[in-house]
């Protein structure tokens, strides 16, 4: 009866002849709309642990007719040992494309696209993944070989060489784009000589052997080190069971050596990478809270109100709206286990990297001396809170999370605590960690760019320490 | 949670040339008539009086809706002189509207028309070049700097992105391609209302608050996205070789020259003629009931009236009638791109380049990563899109590849050509075949996870193709493609008269 009642009402609204549009009602207004309730209760997934300590997570979802598989392991290229630089990276590519023992990777290749499912496994600095997606009626072929790929791949030799060859060419390839020259040179200077800021060159990939890879696989891949999340078309009761059967023989037999978190720098330092082309890409970077720490909340809406935030974020709105300067500006955070980074960036016309660079400084020290206005706290606050539902947006989604919260060692109640601790931040929370975390001697700035062009040379800004990078 | 890496994080917030990439994704796409989910039956397909088009569905997995809104107008309709106009309004409809973003309208409305005449007549004393007043050009540069101070004060800033993000929502953005005209959002689904409060103001009483600023925005987004990045650079200049007369030559963002002297004049009658209800279509997927929410709709875009759209002369590309190749030198790698001209959408010849698509470069296994990538180690990358740059008119079915070093772009052109001569000759075998018609299948039940997707797809293809239905009833045709088929259309399109090959050059060291 409801619903038909607003049929009518709404009918009748339309039945006022369209006018004019100057002479429309007027709108209201949209700071004062009304909204309706949003209630939700997200499903949650259920832990297990199997006997050799693996961890799943699964959720049953039977919208549709498809299965999702999501690991997570603690490897990275931050554990490259020095001089094999990339091992990680090739290790995960080639766990994918070089076969298992029972089927090569061609075989393996050739079924997954005929039964339209994928498998793909990565590496990243701190953690590595592996998914699968598959529709439920080939489930049970392709979750052998995922679980094959994890626990006994083969490493062929042919497919390993062209790996090496083709992340070769990648780095050959690295300044075509130079923005992604500056981001990957980005991670060398603010890491110093964090194993995280040692990155693979086309000589520590063409050093990677077989053996390598067989051996930093068997120390890193063991079910302890291994978390996973299931979730789709499936009876939980029934799926837990073959992860039981399926990862049973996996043994315990390889070990974790924690890699130091990136150390505090001593003072801050000015990069710059001559690179010729109409424009500039300024990174300035700190390290940042982890994100375990009662200082991520804060942090993260220092961020916000700084340059993740949209079009409001400061950054953006004097850097782009205000100044017309830049395209892409803004910043971002992350809080990883033991460290967490920061960066805020522009890319301007040459012209203008003095003038930007010398704004995104003034943005930054300017946090840490200023407090937050009241009505930017509770517009970065709202925002956070608002739009947490979309972590919730599906139920692979949601399985994934909260494996990666145990993951990463956060409280179970995490995802359920977070919109209240968001709220919870005070202005004085926000300039206590911009005080702190984005003092000026702890700034990492890198320039790529044509410095004939610039307006003001960089040495105005201290001391440059010049890249060589060819 | 987050596994890329700050590249990745950049918010590539209004992409000009987001046409190429989406396309790639929406070729890519085909339903299962067998599956249990029957879109054609729950989406909910209502037109307005005034023309508007809204497609809805209801998807209650979560609280939240995506909304795409997409004008069926893109670089096509820009005048010459004007390229990138369609871009350029584009990012003005993020300034606000009468009651949007301002503090007084009445006041600052008497500012922006001096600001207006003022910039007109400086882009007009600056398009003089050479002859250009100095003293007039520094003048005028003064008042109008003056004039945005004072503008300034009456208006709040990026006020739309505010209320959006305050509220809740995510993936905010817009693009411009060929065609096509798209503002997108996600909302938690009870905000629904704040979305077509902002979106139908924007239709009917947009604003053009800083524009000088945002033009010069423009600018950058084209330094960055085309003169330093070689590879769109190349594609640029393939377009504008490929096609001789269509508007499909010109890039979407716009020519420096023209982006520079664009008038806030043009992109007002640009706005007024082409952002119309009956040139629109809006899709609703997500927690909604599909009652209130076309209710809601109604409300607020039902008052919008319809225009009358001019109409469309767009010049027929004449037949190619022999190879065309460029080069462009640039401080980068070899980079290749071969097209070749051919219908689009309806025409069955379509479809089947979707399948050659997909026989050519999806995945390891099809058959140019197979042979240049991993056999021969020929290729860094290898890709191929159908349909490039729009889908309104005929275009292009494109193959994309980089050589590996020490191997060249020429020996990588002869093997593809060597591949694309295999296609003429033998038939596909069955498996092959096979292989392709299953993905295409799992694409859709895939697709149907995302309500942004769905969302981006239903107004795609009811834009497009005019008709959201295409989506189900693609599968149908493609199951229905023979090897010979395909034989044929390799052999009528895909020969050298009609191939346009253009190179990126690494330049030499000076």
């Amino acid at each position: 009866m409801a619903r038909l009642a607003l049929v009518v009402l709404f009918i009748t609204a339309l039945l006022i002849p369209p006018s004019d549009g100057a002479c429309s009602p007027p709108l209201p207004d949209p700071q004062r709309l009304k909204y309706p309730p949003l209630t939700f209760t997200p499903p949650e997934p259920e832990r297990v642990e199997l006997d050799n300590g693996m961890v799943l997570y699964v959720l049953e979802d039977r919208e549709l007719p498809v299965v999702n598989v999501s690991a997570v392991i603690r490897v990275g290229s931050a554990y490259d040992p020095p001089g094999l630089e990339g091992l990680a990276e090739i290790t995960a590519h080639v766990m994918r494309t070089g076969g298992t023992r029972a089927m090569t990777g061609d075989e393996i290749d050739d079924f997954l696209e005929y039964t339209a499912a994928s498998i793909s496994v990565s590496s990243g600095t701190d953690a590595a993944s592996a998914d699968l997606f598959v529709l439920k009626k080939d489930f049970d072929r392709v979750f052998q070989i995922f679980s094959d790929i994890l626990t006994r791949p083969a490493f062929d030799g042919k497919k390993l060489e062209l790996a090496k060859g083709l992340k070769i060419e990648e780095l050959r390839r690295v300044a075509d784009v130079p923005q992604r020259l500056a981001f990957r040179e980005f991670r060398k200077v603010i890491y110093g000589g964090n194993p995280r800021g040692r990155l693979a060159t086309i000589e520590s990939v063409g050093r990677l052997a077989k053996e390598d890879l067989a051996a930093f696989h068997k120390r890193f891949f063991f079910p302890r080190n291994v978390m996973m999340a299931v979730a789709g078309d499936v009876d939980r009761k029934e799926i837990v069971e073959k992860f039981r059967s399926r990862f049973a023989g996996w043994q315990n037999e390889g070990r974790i050596l924690p890699v130091a978190p990136p150390g505090e720098k001593a003072s801050s330092s000015i990069h710059h990478l001559q690179k010729e082309g109409p424009q500039s890409t300024i990174i300035v970077g700190f390290l940042a809270p982890e994100k375990k720490s009662p200082d991520s909340y804060p942090f993260t809406v220092l961020d916000f109100i700084l340059g993740s935030g949209g079009f409001r974020s400061r950054i953006f709105q004097e850097i782009r709206s205000n100044l017309g300067l830049a395209y892409s500006t803004g910043s971002y955070y992350e809080g990883r286990e033991g460290y967490g980074i920061f960066g805020s960036y522009a890319i301007t016309r040459s012209e203008a990297t003095g003038t930007v660079l010398s704004r995104l400084l003034q943005i930054l020290q300017d946090a840490g001396r200023r407090q937050v206005r009241e009505d930017e706290l509770t517009w970065a606050k709202k925002s956070i809170v608002n739009s947490f539902i979309f972590s919730f947006s599906s139920t692979d989604l949601i399985t994934t999370q909260q494996m990666m919260i145990e993951f990463h060692g956060l409280p179970p109640d995490y995802l359920r605590a977070y919109r209240n601790r968001i709220e919870a931040v005070h202005p004085e929370d926000v300039l206590g960690v911009a005080a702190q975390y984005l003092r000026d001697e702890r700034a990492t700035t890198l320039v790529v760019g044509d410095e004939s062009k610039f307006d003001r040379p960089l040495s105005t800004f201290g001391d440059v320490h010049k890249i060589d990078w060819r | 949670m987050n596994k890329q890496g700050p590249f990745h994080k950049i918010r590539p917030l209004i992409s000009a040339l987001a046409v190429l990439s989406l396309l790639a994704l929406f070729f890519l796409f085909g339903p299962s008539p067998s599956f249990a989910y029957d879109l054609e039956q729950k989406v909910v397909k209502h037109e307005l009086e005034n023309g508007l088009v809204v497609l809805i569905l209801e998807r209650r997995v979560n609280p939240t809706v995506s909304l795409y809104i997409r004008h069926k107008v893109g670089a096509l309709q820009e005048d010459e002189g004007s390229t990138g106009a369609a871009h350029l309004l584009e990012h003005m409809l993020f300034k606000g509207t009468k009651t949007i973003g301002t503090k007084d309208y009445r006041r600052e409305k008497r500012i922006l028309d001096q600001i207006r005449r003022t910039g007109n007549a400086l882009d007009l004393e600056r398009l003089k070049g050479e002859r250009a007043d100095r003293g007039v050009i520094d003048g005028l540069s003064e008042k109008l700097r003056r004039l945005q101070t004072q503008a300034k004060g009456l208006m709040v800033d990026n006020e739309i992105d505010r209320l959006y993000t305050e509220n809740g929502a995510v993936d905010l953005n817009a693009s411009t391609g060929q065609d096509l005209t798209t503002y997108h959002v996600s909302l938690p689904a009870n905000k629904l209302e704040l979305w077509a409060r902002i979106e139908s103001d924007r239709m009917m009483n947009p604003v053009f608050r800083e524009f000088y600023p945002e033009r010069d925005v423009v600018m950058e987004e084209r330094k960055q996205t085309v003169e330093s990045t070689p590879k769109r650079k190349l594609t640029e200049l393939f377009l504008a070789t490929a096609f001789q007369a269509h508007p499909y030559r010109r890039p979407v963002i716009g020519w420096p020259s023209d982006v520079q002297s664009l008038s806030m004049d043009y992109i007002e009658w640009f706005s007024r003629t082409y952002h119309a209800p009956n040139n629109t279509v809006i899709a609703v997927v997500g927690d909604v009931d599909p009652v209130k929410a076309l209710g809601i709709v109604k409300k607020y875009f039902g008052a919008i009236k319809p225009v009358s759209l001019p109409p469309l002369r767009i010049t027929a590309e004449p037949t190619q009638q022999g190879e065309k190749r460029v080069a462009l030198e640039a401080d980068a790698n070899p980079h290749l791109l071969i097209g070749y001209h051919k219908p689009t959408l309806p025409s069955f010849d379509d479809y089947v380049f979707d399948v050659i698509d997909a026989l050519l470069t999806r995945g390891r296994t099809s058959r140019l990563y197979r042979t240049l990538v991993e056999e021969r180690g020929i290729a860094e990358s290898i890709s191929t899109a159908n349909g490039l740059p729009g889908a309104k008119y005929p275009n292009l079915f494109v193959v994309m590849a980089a050589p590996r070093h020490p191997h060249t772009a020429e020996e990588l052109e002869a093997a593809i050509h060597g591949e694309i001569e295999k296609l003429k000759k033998e038939p596909v075998s069955p498996r092959e075949l096979e292989k392709v018609v299953n993905q295409f299948r799992a694409d859709l039940i895939r697709d149907l996870d995302s309500n942004a997707g769905l969302a981006g797809k239903l107004s795609y293809y009811e834009a497009v193709a005019g008709d959201f239905r295409y989506i189900t009833r693609h599968i149908q045709v493609v199951e229905s493609i023979t090897p010979d088929d395909i034989m044929k259309v390799a052999r009528n399109y895909l020969v050298p008269e009609n191939r346009t090959v253009a190179t990126l050059v690494k330049r030499g060291k000076p």
